[in-house]
């Protein structure tokens, strides 16, 4: 998983920005009491995403509480706990994923890299075992899709079919969060252009870093001269995805969090977007330009 | 049947025009225009019937209620209960096209795509690019559909059936519905309100003059 899916939060409110926290950080914890304390560098934005879908659909209603932080003991924190699948569920995807990102690593990465993701492999095998054993089909699901995937790369078909793999992989997680045929139906449409959207994403985003490499990157095709342009046509790409995603997402019935959901895929979306195609490139530049900014709108404020 | 202020997102205190505005929005969130060729299409269109079924419940009771309370807005809900379009075929004599497109309704997909590849290639259409399309817009392979609706359109250009699509993909593709509008933020340089304003100041300040 790649973090892309994370909710936009100049546009949450404080309550729910600090709800989505209180996810994020119980999804941690979840996981550190499951595989270990090693598993909970592991965690990622999508992940908490997929947790908070699980949760959302059921609709059990999970309390927070207060407590500190394991990494950082000075700092508060407030907890979302929930006796449900949601967290479990989750922490098991992020476990598997990042095994087999290691795997991964090991085959086709220079001799540093390696080194260190085979010293991984060893504190993260006994944690992949266990979370194999309670989830089998994830386990099964992701070493499949991880093959598809080696396949489609090797082939060097399109965009679509690179895509493929990643998308039918959250398309088939989706649709075990729930047992309604309906809801089903929607969620293996919504898994299916998330995936396609986070796999594009780390695609265009890794373009750069790529070519350099001469590693494969499905837009390699469409690589024109001047790289805003390959930038543009990426985002139309995701565009497209992204609208497909929210007609999939409107269509859900959802329990709880429905309003940090509806930030994610209406606001969420199109920020990253900007930020990893657009921002990024100049992003020295404009990090300074904001700085300016807000500096002279400090001053402002001071003066008058 | 469900609670239809539920339905509609709205409070029971809240007034005829905030009924309105709910309906109007989820009425704009669940057109079937934005599902034709989706898998999704009849899902979209029980929700659009929910919707419409509250909207006039509301208004019914409030009629009944309150004597001459409500505005005449029933008649809104005819206008956006249309179903599914549905693959009539307005061509005489394609009969393989025409058992393509009864396969594509009935949602086998594999079929149909397994019959237009079996067909020649220089016996190939138009429409066969424009179903070719549909079947992986589907699947969701977004970027071989948008190019076989693109031939479609270049190949038989008159055609309404494949205008519609191609733009209605080109408007997705843009980011009007979701995702980012990349040209859209160079728009420093427009003329905004505020320029108008300061115009208007200005100009306010020669008439004062004047006198």
């Amino acid at each position: 998983m790649f973090g892309y899916l994370r909710p936009e939060s100049s546009e949450l409110k404080v309550r729910e920005y600090e709800l989505y926290k209180s996810v994020y950080c119980g999804l941690c914890k979840s996981m550190g009491r499951d595989y270990g304390i090693i598993t909970r560098f592991t965690l990622s934005y999508d992940c908490t995403l997929l947790a908070m879908f699980a949760i959302g659909l059921k609709g059990e209603c999970s309390h927070v509480r207060d407590g500190r932080c394991v990494f950082n003991p000075v700092k508060k924190c407030r907890f979302c706990s929930s006796e449900g699948e949601g967290f479990r569920f989750a922490g098991a995807i992020s476990v598997i994923m990042t095994y087999y990102k290691l795997h991964d690593t090991i085959s086709d990465s220079g001799f540093f890299k390696r080194t260190l993701a085979r010293s991984l492999m060893g504190i993260m095998k006994h944690c992949y075992k266990k979370a194999e054993k309670a989830y089998p089909e994830i386990a099964k699901a992701v070493g499949e899709a991880m093959a598809y995937q080696q396949q489609a790369e090797s082939s060097d078909s399109g965009i679509d079919a690179a895509s493929d793999p990643t998308a039918k992989l959250l398309s088939w997680l989706c649709e075990s969060l729930s047992e309604d045929e309906r809801q089903k139906k929607i969620l293996q449409r919504l898994g299916y252009f998330l995936g396609r959207w986070i796999y594009i994403m780390d695609a265009a985003d890794d373009l750069e870093k790529d070519v350099k490499h001469n590693s494969f990157n499905p837009f390699r095709k469409e690589l024109k001269d001047d790289i805003s342009e390959t930038m543009r046509y990426c985002n139309e790409v995701l565009n497209m995805t992204a609208a497909q995603l929210m007609l999939a997402y409107d269509l859900l019935d959802l329990n709880s969090y429905k309003e940090i959901l509806d930030n994610v895929v209406y606001y969420g979306l199109s920020f990253q977007q900007k930020h990893c195609l657009f921002d990024k490139k100049t992003s020295k530049k404009s990090r300074k330009k904001d700085k300016d900014h807000y500096a002279y709108l400090a001053n402002g404020e001071k003066r008058s | 049947m469900n609670d239809p202020y539920k339905v509609l997102g709205v409070s029971r205190s809240a007034s005829d025009a905030e009924v309105k505005k709910a309906y109007r929005e989820l009425a704009k969130k669940y057109h079937p225009d934005k599902y034709s060729d989706s898998p999704l299409a009849d899902l979209a269109s029980e929700k659009m019937k929910e919707v419409n079924e509250a909207y006039d419940q509301i208004i019914n009771e409030r009629k009944n209620g309150a004597g001459s309370y409500s505005s005449p807005g029933a008649s809104y809900s005819s206008g956006y209960s249309s179903g599914q379009s549905g693959y009539s075929d307005p061509y005489s004599g394609a009969s393989v096209y025409q058992q393509i497109r009864r396969m594509i309704n009935e949602g086998n997909f594999g079929q149909a795509e397994q019959a237009l590849s079996e067909i020649p290639s220089d016996g190939r259409n138009a429409e066969w690019y424009y179903l070719m399309g549909v079947v992986y817009y589907r699947k969701g392979f977004l970027e071989d559909a948008y190019n076989y609706f693109q031939t479609a359109c270049r190949m038989d250009s008159s055609n309404v059936e494949y205008q519609t699509m191609f733009s209605r993909i080109q408007q997705q593709r843009s980011g009007v519905q979701n995702g980012y509008n990349s040209s859209s933020s160079n728009q420093c340089n427009a003329c905004d309100v505020c320029d108008i304003c300061a115009c208007m100041l200005c100009t306010d300040c020669f008439c004062n003059s004047c006198r």
